[in-house]
Order: C-alpha cells, then sequence, then structure tokens
C-alpha cells in the first residue's frame, strides 16, 4: 500500500493555479497561496495493547492577498470556494492598516536541506505499524516484567506541499515523519511510577529508539521515593534534555522574536549585544538542519531559510523576523531597521506565517561532561527528568513554577533515591545566565529544542512534598 | 484530495447535508457485509472566523471553512479509523478500514476483551441550537468595534506596554450516520472575546489574560461588560508588577471561581474519564461508590448548560448530551463514559464523547464541569480564620498525572492573607497536590456557582470546556 498518491502534488499545483488565476482575474496586486496535503497511519495503545488503528488525509488551501501594505487571509478546503475566500481575503485587506514598506517577498534562489523526506516511510502500512508496536510492547516487557505502556501510540505521516505568489516563487515539495511516544507505567505494591518519553523524525525509525528504554528506567528510577524534610531549597539541579525541554520550549522561542523585543515585551528586549546566557553559551537557530524535525529549505512565506546565531558567547546577537513584522516594526519607529531572516512559519494552511524558530540549538565552548560529572560538580541537589505544568510558565517574564514526579535526590554526588513529588521554580533566563554546564548528549525534546542535560547550579528553588 | 463536498451558499439551512445518505448507508452496509459489527460516519463543517488586533489596530482576521469526516468501524472487537477532507472519498475506504481493524484484534491477547458498544436509542432527526444572534452574520468592522472597547480599556496607564485582543467565532454543523440506524444533525455556535495586557516597569515585564464567551453567538459578546473585562485586565497586570513572590510550602489556599473550576477539572474531572481508568491510568480505578472527598463536595460535568463554553447538545457518538454527577457529597458516583468504556464496565453510557473535529476520533471528555456551591456567605466568611495562606485568583492552565493523582495549575495573580485579611499581592503563584488527599481538604465553599472564563483541554485533541464552581477554600495545599 501506498501511503501518498503519485499524483498528489500535481493536484495541488493545479489547485494552487486555479486559485492563482482567479486571483489574476480579480485583479489582486499581490497575492500568495500555500497548499498542503497528509496522509499517514497511525496506531494508539492503551493498557499495553494496541487499542485502534487510523489513517487517512487532510488538507486544504491558505490565500494571502496584499495591497499597498495591506494583508487579508482566508483558508477553504473545497476548490469550488476559492473566489469567495479571496473576496474575503480582499475585503479584510482593504480594512486593515497599510504598512508602510511590506511587500510578499521576492523569489530568491536557494538550496534543498537534506534529510526531510525518506522514500522508505511512504511504503510503510499498517501492518508495518502493526509489527513496530508488537517489538515496542514486547521490548518493554522484557526490559522489565512489571512495566506497562499504558499510553501512547506511533505514526507516519507523508505531506505534500505547494507555495505560489505572484512574486515568483514556484516551491513544492514533499517531507516524511515518523514518530513515537510511550508512556510506561509500573503499579506494584499500591506504587505507580510512570514516565512518557517520545521520538520524531524525519526518516523512518527502524529501530526500537532509546526513548523506550528510558522510559522504562525512569519508570524503575522513580520507585521506593525516599523522605526529604528539608523544606524549600535554592538548590543546583540537574535538568535532563527531556525535563528542560518543555520550559526552554515555552519560553525562549518567544523571547528571540524580533517583534517581541522591540516592543520591549520580551526579558532580553533592550539587551542586544549584552550578556543574557552564561557566557560560554552559544543558542542558534538552524532551520537548514539536516533532517531537523522544523527544517525548512524555504520558510512559511518561501524566503530562504538559514542558521542563525541569537546568542554567541552568552551575548544576545541575533532575533528571529518574517517579512511583515520587520516592516511593521520599522514602519513603527519601533526599531531603526529589520529585515525578514527566513523565519515565518506556519501552523498549517489555516494560518498565514507568523514568525517563530525553527531547531533550536544550546551549545557551549566549555568542555562537555558526562552525566556522572554533572553529578559529582552538583555535589548536592536534584535531577529532573519531566515536569507538569511547563505551559503556565510566563513566557514574558521567564518564570515558572512547575511540579514534578520524576525527581531523584542527588547528595555528594550521588543518587541517592526519588522524591515522591516537588514544586520547582524559578526564572529561566536567569537560571540560563548563571553557572550552566552541559552534557555532552545532546537530545531533540519539547518539539524541536536540541539540548542535551543542563546544570542549572542557581536560581531555581525545590520544594518536594 | 483537498476537496469536500460543500453547499454553494453559507446561508443557515437546517435541511443542508453534505454527507449523500444514501451512498453513506450503503458504503457503512459494505463494512458489515466485510464483517463489521458496528460502523459510523460523523461530519463536522466548522464556519469560523478569528481577529486579532495589537494596541488597537487590525492585525488579522481570518474566515475559513473546513470540512472534514471520520470513519469508524469496529470489527471482531477492535476500532478502525478513517479521517479524511475528502469526502468523497469515503465510500472507497470502507474496506481497507475494516482490514484496520481486524489487523488489531488479531493482536488482542485472551486476558484483555474485545471492544463493545452500550446499547442507545437510536435516532434520526436534526437539533440546533440556534443563537439569539447568528454571529456568522456578525461584519468585520462590528467585531472591531467591540474589540476596541476591550482595547481602550485595557491601555490607558503608561506602564501598559501592549494589549492584544483576539476574537474567535465558530458555527459547528455535525452529521451522524451509523449502522444501527442513527442519524443525525445538530449545530450550535461558540463566541469568545480576549485580551493579553503586557505592563512592564524597568526590566520588570508581566502579563495578564482575561477572557469571555461560550456557547452562543453574537449576544454573548454584546452581554458582555467589556469595558470592565478591561479595565480589570489593566488593573491586574500593573498590580502584578509590584506584586512579590510566592511563599512556598503547605498552606491554607482560598480559591476564586476561575481556579476552583482548574482545580476541579484538572483534580477531579481527568480521572473520572473512563477510557484513562480502563486504561489502568486513573487514580479512581475501583473506587466508585466510595467515599473520596469532603461532605461538601460535589462536583457534576453538564454539558447542557447552555452558553458554558463546553455545552453541546449531542455528544460525537450520537447520544443525547445530559448532567453527570461525579461526586456526590464527596462520594465517586459516576465516570464520565463513552459506549466502549460504558460497556467495559457495565454502567449506563452518559454521552461524554467528544472528538476535536471531524477529522479526530471521539475520546472521553468532559464539558462543563463544576463544584457546587456550599454554606459561606462570602469570600470575607472563608478567610476570617485563616492567619496565613493565599488567596488565588484566575488561571494560567493545569496539568495532571492521572496515574498518580498528582496535578498542577497556576494563578494569574494572588495575594497574602495574613489574619483573615487580603494583604500583598503575589505573582507566579502554583498549587499542586494529590487527587485523593485534596478532596478532603476541601473545607469551604461559597453558596453561588457558576461557570467561570472559558478555556481549553488538551488530551491529544484540544476541546473548549467550562469549568467553574464557587470560592473555595482548601485547609493545606502545597503552593509553589
Amino acid at each position: 500500500m501506498k501511503m501518498l498518491p503519485e499524483d498528489a502534488l500535481d493536484r495541488l499545483v493545479d489547485g494552487s493555479n486555479e486559485i492563482a488565476d482567479l486571483c489574476r482575474k480579480n485583479k489582486v496586486q499581490q497575492w500568495e497561496i500555500v497548499a498542503l496535503q497528509s496522509y499517514g497511519h497511525q496506531l494508539d495503545i492503551e493498557a499495553g495493547k494496541i487499542s485502534l488503528a487510523a489513517g487517512g488525509g487532510d488538507g486544504g488551501y491558505g490565500i494571502r492577498v496584499v495591497e499597498d501594505g495591506k494583508f487579508g487571509y482566508a483558508h477553504l478546503v473545497d476548490i469550488k470556494s476559492a473566489d469567495k475566500a479571496i473576496q474575503q481575503a480582499i475585503s479584510i485587506a482593504r480594512i486593515s492598516p497599510s504598512i508602510k514598506g511590506f511587500t510578499l517577498p521576492s523569489n530568491q534562489e536557494t538550496s534543498e536541506v537534506k534529510g526531510l523526506f525518506d522514500k522508505k516511510i511512504l511504503s510503510i502500512g499498517p501492518e508495518d505499524l502493526l509489527q513496530q508496536a508488537d517489538s515496542i510492547l514486547s521490548e518493554v516487557s522484557s526490559l522489565d516484567k512489571r512495566a506497562v505502556v499504558t499510553g501512547g501510540g506511533l505514526g507516519v505521516s507523508a505531506t505534500a506541499g505547494v507555495l505560489t505568489s505572484s512574486e515568483g516563487i514556484e516551491h513544492h515539495g514533499i517531507t516524511t515523519s515518523h514518530g513515537l511516544g510511550v508512556q510506561v507505567s509500573i503499579d506494584e505494591n499500591d506504587q505507580l511510577t510512570s514516565s512518557w518519553q517520545g521520538e520524531s523524525s524525519k526518516k523512518l525509525i527502524d529501530k526500537i529508539p532509546n526513548c523506550v528504554a528510558n522510559s522504562v528506567e525512569w519508570a524503575q528510577k522513580t520507585r521506593d521515593p525516599i523522605k526529604v524534610d528539608n523544606g524549600a531549597e535554592d538548590l543546583p539541579v540537574l535538568m535532563t534534555s527531556e525535563g528542560i525541554g518543555s520550559l526552554f520550549s515555552i519560553v525562549i522561542p518567544s523571547a528571540i522574536r524580533g517583534e517581541r523585543l522591540a516592543r520591549m515585551e520580551s526579558f532580553w528586549s533592550g539587551k542586544q549585544g549584552h550578556q543574557v546566557l552564561a557566557d560560554d553559551l552559544t543558542l542558534i537557530d538552524n532551520a537548514r538542519m539536516e533532517g531537523g524535525i522544523s527544517s525548512s529549505s524555504r520558510d512559511g512565506e518561501g524566503v530562504p531559510t538559514q542558521r542563525q546565531v541569537i546568542v554567541e558567547s552568552g551575548k544576545l546577537v541575533g532575533s528571529l523576523w518574517s517579512t511583515r513584522d520587520s516592516a511593521k516594526l520599522v514602519s513603527e519607529g519601533k526599531i531603526d531597521k529589520a529585515s525578514t531572516t527566513g523565519s515565518a512559519s506556519r501552523g498549517g494552511h489555516q494560518s498565514p506565517p507568523v514568525t517563530a524558530c525553527s531547531n533550536l540549538e544550546l551549545i557551549s565552548s566549555s568542555k562537555s561532561s558526562s552525566v556522572d560529572e554533572l553529578l559529582e560538580r552538583m555535589d548536592s541537589g536534584y535531577v529532573v527528568n519531566s515536569v507538569m505544568g511547563a505551559h503556565t510558565a510566563n513566557p514574558t517574564s521567564g518564570d515558572f513554577s512547575v511540579t514534578t514526579s520524576s525527581i531523584l535526590r542527588v547528595e555528594g554526588g550521588e543518587i541517592i533515591g526519588a522524591i515522591k513529588q516537588a514544586g520547582l521554580s524559578g526564572n529561566m533566563a536567569k537560571a540560563l545566565s548563571k553557572e550552566v554546564f552541559l552534557s555532552d548528549d545532546v537530545r531533540v525534546s519539547g518539539g524541536s529544542m536540541h539540548i542535551p542535560d543542563i546544570l542549572l547550579m542557581q536560581a531555581l528553588r525545590v520544594n518536594p512534598i | 484530495m483537498v476537496l469536500a463536498k460543500s453547499p454553494s451558499d453559507d446561508s443557515y439551512d437546517k435541511a443542508r447535508r453534505y454527507l449523500d445518505e444514501d451512498k453513506i448507508r450503503s458504503a457503512l452496509q459494505n463494512a458489515s457485509d466485510f464483517g463489521a459489527s458496528y460502523a459510523e460516519v460523523r461530519l463536522v463543517s466548522i464556519t469560523d472566523s478569528s481577529v486579532a488586533t495589537r494596541d488597537g489596530q487590525l492585525e488579522r482576521a481570518i474566515p475559513g471553512q473546513e470540512v472534514g469526516a471520520t470513519m469508524r468501524i469496529l470489527a471482531d472487537g477492535a476500532w478502525g479509523v478513517h479521517s479524511t477532507t475528502d469526502i468523497e472519498s469515503i465510500p472507497s475506504q470502507v474496506e481497507s478500514t475494516v482490514r484496520l481493524a481486524k489487523a488489531v484484534a488479531q493482536r488482542r491477547s485472551s486476558k484483555d476483551k474485545p471492544v463493545s458498544l452500550a446499547e442507545i436509542p437510536i435516532i434520526e432527526d436534526s437539533v440546533h441550537w440556534a443563537p439569539e444572534k447568528d454571529v456568522r452574520a456578525t461584519e468585520l468592522t462590528e467585531k472591531l468595534e467591540h474589540l476596541n472597547v476591550l482595547y481602550e480599556n485595557s491601555k490607558d496607564d503608561k506602564k501598559i506596554a501592549s494589549v492584544i485582543c483576539g476574537w474567535h467565532d465558530e458555527h459547528i454543523h455535525t452529521e451522524f450516520i451509523s449502522s444501527e440506524g442513527m442519524n443525525r444533525v445538530w449545530s450550535f455556535q461558540r463566541s469568545l472575546i480576549n485580551a493579553t495586557v503586557t505592563a512592564r516597569d524597568g526590566s520588570d515585564v508581566v502579563s495578564y489574560r482575561t477572557r469571555h464567551g461560550g456557547e452562543g453567538g453574537l449576544e454573548l459578546i454584546e452581554q458582555c461588560d467589556l469595558a470592565n473585562l478591561g479595565n480589570y485586565a489593566k488593573t491586574s497586570a500593573i498590580r502584578l508588577l509590584k506584586a512579590e513572590r510566592s511563599p512556598s510550602g503547605k498552606l491554607p489556599l482560598v480559591a476564586d471561581r476561575d481556579l476552583t473550576g482548574v482545580y476541579i477539572h484538572e483534580a477531579l474531572g481527568h480521572p473520572c474519564e473512563a477510557d484513562l481508568v480502563a486504561a489502568g491510568d486513573s487514580c479512581l480505578d475501583g473506587k466508585l461508590g466510595q467515599k473520596i472527598g469532603n461532605d461538601i463536595v460535589t462536583v457534576v460535568d453538564d454539558p447542557t448548560i447552555r452558553g458554558g463554553y463546553g455545552a453541546h447538545p449531542i455528544d460525537d457518538e450520537g447520544l443525547n448530551t445530559r448532567e453527570k454527577c461525579l461526586i456526590k457529597n464527596g462520594v465517586l458516583t459516576d465516570y464520565l463514559n463513552h459506549r466502549e468504556t460504558a460497556h467495559h464496565f457495565g454502567i449506563e453510557p452518559n454521552a461524554g464523547a467528544r472528538a476535536q473535529d471531524g477529522l479526530h476520533h471521539p475520546l472521553v471528555r468532559m464539558s462543563n464541569t463544576l463544584i457546587m456551591g456550599g454554606t459561606h456567605n462570602d469570600l470575607d466568611e472563608l478567610i476570617e480564620d485563616i492567619d496565613y495562606g493565599v488567596y488565588a485568583c484566575g488561571s494560567r492552565g493545569g496539568q495532571v498525572d492521572t496515574g498518580r493523582g498528582s496535578f498542577q495549575f497556576a494563578a494569574q495573580e494572588a495575594w497574602l492573607i495574613e489574619n483573615g485579611s487580603i494583604t500583598t499581592p503575589l505573582k507566579d503563584v502554583s498549587v499542586s497536590g494529590l487527587t485523593l488527599q485534596i478532596l478532603k481538604d476541601v473545607d469551604g465553599l461559597t453558596t453561588d456557582s457558576k461557570l467561570a472564563a472559558p478555556g481549553f483541554c488538551g488530551k491529544g485533541q484540544t476541546v473548549p470546556v467550562g469549568d467553574g464552581g464557587p470560592i473555595m477554600r482548601i485547609k493545606e495545599a502545597l503552593v509553589g
């Protein structure tokens, strides 16, 4: 069974051309059409068994029109309603404020980013996924007979996409993805422990990924909690990549958007050229990473993407911009000059482009350490592998106050046991600007954050139950 | 392919059908011929409009119409599902979807029970919750006028750095046809307005979010005192600039209606979802009929509360919605369920199935979830005997580990309670605890239980929900 119809792209191109003709007929000054169509298979796992198998496809068209610096947008699934959608977009544009200097981007040459398409995924059928799920369930059971996959699933998809504009952009392609996630629980002697881990790739995941064993390991590690009577303490915390990924992805991408920086809505506003992270840390937004989950050769409005250094040796040196944001903030006088950094992103055909990060990498110029070396450096503190409530972190201030049930106590550089639950609070920006040490094992967490385990020596408070 | 059979105009037409009933019935019969014991097709058309302004200027306005359908087939006691925007293609996917279900069934071990569905009444009808004012007829200029009232009352202080206002309305039209003979069409609308106010003082930056809306049309927005909503958001954002960090530790906690709603949603509602209970991922497994909370705690989930953001007339398995009493005077009386879990537990189906849209299959979900009122007259009565505690208001969201029964939620703003009085403003207050402990620690509720601000709930799929209750006192909670 083939996942993607042979003519999937051709049909999208034909549909886009039909809408483009209608835009020309309506004498739209500038227009841009995005067409997306995804196909895929997925399995749900519950209570140690496959509970459901699903397949299908969805997609649609988005139309952006720009006239005299004003823009309108509309989306649709039925090509027959395209003319109405164009009229809606035009009428919205006409009552929108004009942004001086805002025009749709012109076509620029760029090279493809490798590793975003794997032909092998196209031939994956439901039976292949079922066999992979069987293997995962067996693997979990073989690692620990008590362990059960209580939730999760796996899926493959292929997405055909077309971007066409009045400015000569004609970009199309197919990307693939394969992902899985498992929640492993051990429920024995009236004590339930669990751990969620997952992995995504643009390529076929043809072996059982490490996240499965890690999930079992953390369900084991957090059993038989010890009692800690110290109350709330400001101590070093080693956040695993999985533990910090969700918080990092809520707080940092928002802070490096040019618009938020220029509007003084970021905790790093006014700090361009100043120290914002520990001086050995560098933060890179890399949309051209081979095989990166958020990689692409062109951004959501067709501008060539780039690898951009945002923080270099602790100093804020960059920010993310889309065409519209940059024109708008310059026209408002919030910033002297700005131009697109190829950082426009779309949530699908229903959304116009907005500025967003791609793959964020945090690296250190200092020698990275093993986890054992980091524990030794920590001496006393905690290891945290997941947090609950990361989405309640405040991206404007960087403050967060979350809960964890996946936390280990460290004394004298050794893990002495798990604790049942603890509150964890602090400020992400401050914690990353103090003493910070990175492990040598970079993993992808929080969507597309490429970060290792991070030892934060200051600015965090742990409050064990 | 990206095609959906859609009507030629958008006018409100009760007789309009997207699905070709004869073709779908024939497809469902084919499913039976291929060995399915049950099959259904559910189509959802959503006509929506989103508007955002920044500092009073239109940022974006996005109208759209999306149509999607999901076919669920039960064969040999397992589910196969096909979801698509290509409505015409559904009949051609029947055989492969039956095969999918059978392939899942083959993997079932002897100790696992095959999926069966609880019996339900078979209904053929159309149900339309008509709004007083159809929101689809609202011009963009009128939406902008409402947003401007919110903005004008949020902005007038030099410490306000920005005000982002938003609008979202949607008309949801659903068609449901099953192999059992169910043939229903229903529709309703939701309308929402919101603002996020950011304040800045030197390097301190804070934000406050406010929302109003629910099930219904333009009347919901017109009935709201938007000036007051905006003014409160501004005042709160400025107050947060001077707020102090929260004390950490186990403290008496008083929660306003918003936070009470989020608490009951996270701490009790999710563990009550029968699909999680059946999967062994709920701390309430085996506790039906047991005392799990203080006598004063009674909790309902009720999708029939018109105007609530989680209100809907019919669930996504075609059942008429109804009130579910989850806890009565501290005793766990019911799980939220769908047909599969109702059969699994041998309990009455209570119409708890919801899907995000036409492209997702239904899960057990909450709707409008409330703690019922108690005996305290007001906030003053609840705090008068607290020496040192926290009064927390407004929600920034929450999360629960249903299996362990631990939860966390965060407040937008808070105050210290000292010697029975509200004193110092606090910021970044979060509360965590264990469901089975904290339900026993609820020791005070005001008399007036109402739904609070609208919210959204994520469980792989996102659905709108209403939460609320009275003002609530917990004698001890972990505050951080």
